[in-house]
């Protein structure tokens, strides 16, 4: 019979799968249908899924609550855009997100990991809020109207090329990527290092006496989150066409929160799955009610009360019994 | 030199009794926040929504004939029970859980998100504007100051002197520092700290409530008013320390001025990130603020 933890580890496998699978299926059945609406906004789903998923790492396993990770999502939209209105290029887009994730992880990382607790909150909420302000004043960023007319491109994938304008591959080009930043973060967070992050989260102030300095594990945690967000952002404009400062403000970080506690806190799974869930709700709630807002404030307080490890908290323990009974004769 | 003195007179002055005006109103929700903070240690993310709950309730009450006067007491009583059901009901429930800070964030969060909605749902989106109560104006050593304002800024202070007082010079104020300073020593001495504790998230809610009433005339009433509004008070929280009374006053004072005054000189759009920048400098240098914390000093 199976230890608990390699249950675990293959109910994880399953759930990737499940979402990698219906992920194609739609994308053949939305083809097949001609369907740009509902393929365009599950693409949209993946993305803001990127930037849950991040905010998962901090929040889920180093225990930092991030308030202000739009910021990195929004200038790595910001700089695709830039790239793309340059050099048509999705690879030359994505690297130069990876690398101002890096940058820009690092320059707020040094500031944020100062302070602890609600105060890293806090810290994180202002910085993406003067950069937000900044943004939103700056003309050559198009100020309040962002930068509008990204070209459409060709993406490159060796064998085959295809138009970011296509619904169902632009779909599948996201899905991959968003699958892959999931696979590499659970990757990461499996090894010694995502360990160390796990116990900081537990009780930061043993994690010294073994012999590990807490600063750079923070450091290196915020700037993986960071590259994460931006990597995710880039990807928004080549969807829709432009980029505006409303993705920098908190509504797109509390959003990713929200995300994240719906879909299950410390799952990584739970970002991916909480960011279809909430936009499902939305456009479902959406077509009988303009007040979504009012009803997606109600579950998310139902599920910090009653659900604290989400959708995945439900499903998982489901999905291990199955495996279980599987395993048994 | 009489240049100078035309400057101050008819630029400086007035800028500075505007962001005086809005100075307090901002303490007045700061404090809320901070009380709060202090002693619960709980941020509340829905303290904007319950500013603007303020001021939508006088709005609907005004509709009804009720007169300012009477609003400007009845609207922050309305809002203790009001208060006092949020502590027990919603933030009691998570409040034991070991990471109460980011638990009870999320959940103040979600309040001002339905209560933001449920303010669209009742009066729509548009931007309503109450009559001034006290219209007109006076000058004073030539200098113009609206009525209003005026005011606005002696009631503010009078209220904001009264919590002072009742905080740390009245028994109450002594079993609210206790209950701050250690919760079971506190109780076991016989204090109620349930009762404090909700009463004090009552209270905090009320003087938002309160703020909103007061601000209604001034910046006009609408779904979305609190957001803007708490981002100010709670930059005013983190510089002035969170948890402490003197800290919200002086940082409140310092902040709305330095809003004021520079937006004569910059556009006011660029005003925003200064203040911003000052509470991430202020997060990053000394992150418990000016002043002590509620209980401790």
């Amino acid at each position: 019979m199976p230890d608990a933890l390699t249950v675990a580890a293959r109910a994880n496998h399953l759930l990737v799968v499940a979402l990698l699978v219906a992920g194609l299926a739609f994308a053949a059945i939305g083809a097949a249908l001609n369907d740009t609406f509902y393929l365009r906004l599950a693409t949209e789903a993946l993305i803001f899924g990127g930037l849950a998923l991040s905010v998962d790492i901090l929040l889920g396993y180093t225990g930092l609550l991030s308030l202000g990770q739009a910021l990195y999502f929004g200038l790595g939209a910001y700089l695709s855009a830039l790239v793309l209105m340059a050099v048509p290029s999705f690879w030359l887009a994505l690297a130069a997100g990876l690398g101002a994730g890096l940058v820009l992880g690092l320059i707020g990382g040094i500031i944020a990991i100062r302070v602890r607790g609600v105060y890293f909150a806090l810290i994180t909420f202002g910085l993406a809020q003067v950069v937000a302000k900044v943004v939103y004043n700056t003309r050559s960023l198009g100020a309040s109207d962002g930068l509008l007319g990204v070209p459409i491109i060709n993406i490159d994938l060796g064998l085959a090329s295809v138009s970011s304008a296509s619904p169902a591959g632009f779909f599948l080009v996201v899905l991959a990527v968003i699958i892959g930043l999931y696979a590499v973060s659970a990757y990461i967070l499996d090894t010694p290092f995502g360990r160390l992050l796990i116990a900081l989260r537990a009780n930061d102030r043993r994690v010294p006496f073994l012999g590990y300095r807490t600063a750079s594990l923070r450091l290196s945690s915020f700037v993986f989150a960071a590259v994460i967000a931006t990597v995710s952002g880039t990807l928004y404009p080549m969807l829709r066409g432009f980029v505006s400062p409303e993705l920098l403000f908190f509504s797109t970080s509390g959003n990713a929160v929200i995300t994240v506690l719906l879909g299950g806190v410390g799952t990584l799974m739970g970002a991916l799955y909480g960011s279809v869930l909430l936009t499902v709700l939305r456009s479902v709630i959406g077509t009988w009610t303009e007040h979504h807002l009012m009803i997606i404030g109600l579950l998310f307080m139902g599920a910090v009360i009653f659900l604290p490890n989400g959708l995945m908290g439900l499903v998982r323990p489901a999905v291990e019994r199955l495996l279980m009974r599987k395993a048994r004769p | 030199m009489a240049e100078v003195l035309d400057y101050i007179q008819f630029v400086l002055a007035p800028q500075v009794v505007t962001g005086l005006a809005f100075g307090v109103a901002v303490i007045l929700v700061a404090i809320g926040l901070t009380i709060i903070f202090g002693l619960l240690d709980v941020i509340n993310m829905s303290h904007g929504e319950f500013y603007a709950f303020g001021a939508f309730s006088a709005l609907a009450l005004g509709w009804l004939g009720i007169p300012f006067w009477l609003l400007l007491v009845l609207v922050p009583l309305a809002m203790l029970p009001v208060g006092y059901a949020v502590e027990r009901i919603l933030i009691q429930r998570v409040f034991n859980r070991p990471d109460r800070h980011v638990t009870t964030l999320l959940l103040t969060f979600g309040l001002g998100l339905v209560l933001e909605d449920a303010f669209r749902l009742g009066f729509g989106p548009n931007p309503y504007r109450p009559e001034t109560p006290i219209p007109g104006a006076v000058v004073l050593f030539g200098i113009f100051l609206p009525n209003y304002r005026l005011f606005l800024i002696v009631v503010g202070a009078l209220v904001i002197a009264a919590v002072a007082l009742v905080v740390y010079r009245t028994r109450l104020g002594a079993m609210v520092r206790a209950a701050a300073f250690d919760r079971n020593m506190a109780a076991s001495l016989g204090v109620p700290v349930a009762w404090v504790y909700a009463g004090a998230f009552a209270f905090g809610i009320s003087l938002a409530g309160f703020a909103g009433v007061l601000l209604a005339p001034i910046y006009s009433v609408f779904p979305t008013m609190g957001r803007d509004f708490i981002l100010m008070a709670f930059t005013v929280v983190i510089v002035g320390g969170m948890g402490s009374i003197a800290g919200a006053v002086v940082a409140g004072l310092f902040l709305t001025q330095v809003q004021a005054i520079a937006s004569l000189y910059i556009s006011p759009v660029w005003t925003d990130p200064i203040v911003f920048g000052i509470m991430v400098v202020m997060l990053m240098v000394r992150p418990q603020g000016l002043f002590g914390r509620l209980g401790y000093a």
